[in-house]
């Protein structure tokens, strides 16, 4: 099993898009949360194939495009230091400041690097020693257990200049934010499935009873989309708002279970 | 950096006191499992920007492909087939 060419079976996705267009009897606006998702609910034509009235509502859920203004231009600021070498994702480096962003700056001679990991980051912060190597530390739930072992393993290898600027953000303040909007009209979310393998789902089970909506934990091929969305219509066609997870097999954490800073042994000081 | 893919684990090992595996998605690529520190060669993990967040549970997968497989299985048998606009959606699939 390669957990990917499985979940994309176009029988079997033909088979979770009957069975939606057979519970569904009145319009739906659900949110998939997760930029992902919405990168592959889009690529495979799911928002198509859906009944007429099921409405898919993009979600906030790239960190890349909620990043602050001010955040960028403080990115913007570092980056164009001499002496600094500036790490950061890919995709960050089009997202506009105030007046310009990474690439342009890079393109006038800041040393701007593309990284896939911070673990990237660090390795160049060692190479170049007589440098500073700043990583920008942006993502949900699910890249901040990244960042922080990358600062645990910095501090354990004695690296002095390496630092980050962090704009970490957090799912269940975006749900709720988005629910007190006065123009709200979703009515159901898609979870993201890694960002609750993460951090675990404890708190939307009250968000689902505070705002009266089902929050389904979905993953990322087009089955988990195709069986999120119908576990989400059955809620709302039988008036329920609970929280259900329809990705098993990337398990969640668990109240209880070990948080990653007792895994290292760290401690907050 | 919005992906957490899956991969499977071809070797373990260590560096700088950090655990460490090689993990094949179709190339290997060098990943964290600080988080996962029970890992065994050949099981899958979700890997996001560079740490394995989480096992992929088989069976678990295997028994939401056999629960996806029966779906519609019955009405089938039973009530002559799928209605006109889920047909539709059924031919025209999901494979771009």
């Amino acid at each position: 099993m390669k957990y990917l060419e499985e979940f994309s079976d176009p029988e079997l996705a033909g088979r979770l898009l009957e069975q939606i267009h057979a519970v569904t009897t009145r319009p739906w606006s659900i949110m998939e949360v997760c930029g992902g998702q919405t990168h592959s609910l889009i690529r495979h034509g799911i928002d198509q194939l859906l009944p007429a009235g099921v409405e898919m509502i993009h979600g906030p859920g790239c960190p890349v495009c909620v990043t602050p203004l001010e955040i960028i231009d403080r990115a913007l600021e570092i980056a164009s230091r001499p002496g600094v070498i500036f790490c950061s994702f890919g995709d960050m480096l089009r997202v506009p400041g105030s007046g310009r962003d990474l690439f342009r700056v890079k393109s006038t001679g800041a040393d701007v690097r593309v990284v896939y990991s911070p673990l990237d980051a660090l390795a160049i912060a060692r190479q170049n020693p007589d440098r500073q190597v700043v990583f920008f530390g942006i993502g949900f739930e699910t890249t901040a257990p990244a960042n922080a072992m990358t600062v645990y393993q910095a501090r354990r290898c004695g690296v002095r200049n390496f630092s980050l600027l962090v704009s970490h953000v957090l799912v269940p303040p975006a749900i709720a934010a988005i629910m007190e909007s006065p123009s709200c009209r979703v009515q159901a979310f898609l979870a993201a499935g890694h960002v609750c393998s993460a951090m675990g789902t404890g708190q939307y089970p009250d968000l689902a009873r505070r705002y009266r909506v089902p929050i389904v934990v979905t993953g990322f091929e087009p089955l988990d989309l195709l069986e999120g969305i119908r576990r989400t219509v059955m809620q709302l066609e039988s008036g329920r708002h609970e929280l259900d997870n329809a990705y098993p097999r990337g398990p969640c954490r668990r109240p209880g279970t070990r948080r990653p800073s007792r895994c290292c042994g760290m401690s907050s000081r | 950096m919005c992906l957490a893919v899956p991969g499977r684990v071809v070797a373990i090992g260590e560096r700088d006191g950090i655990p460490m595996a090689e993990v094949d998605f179709g190339g290997g690529k060098d990943v964290c499992l600080q988080y996962l520190l029970d890992t065994r060669v050949g099981e899958y993990m979700i890997v996001h920007v560079g740490f394995a967040i989480q096992r992929l549970d088989e069976q678990s997968a295997l028994e939401t492909l056999a629960t996806i497989a029966r779906m519609g299985l019955l009405a089938e048998e039973f009530d002559g087939g799928p209605g006109p606009s889920a047909r539709d959606a059924r031919t025209e699939g999901v494979n771009r």
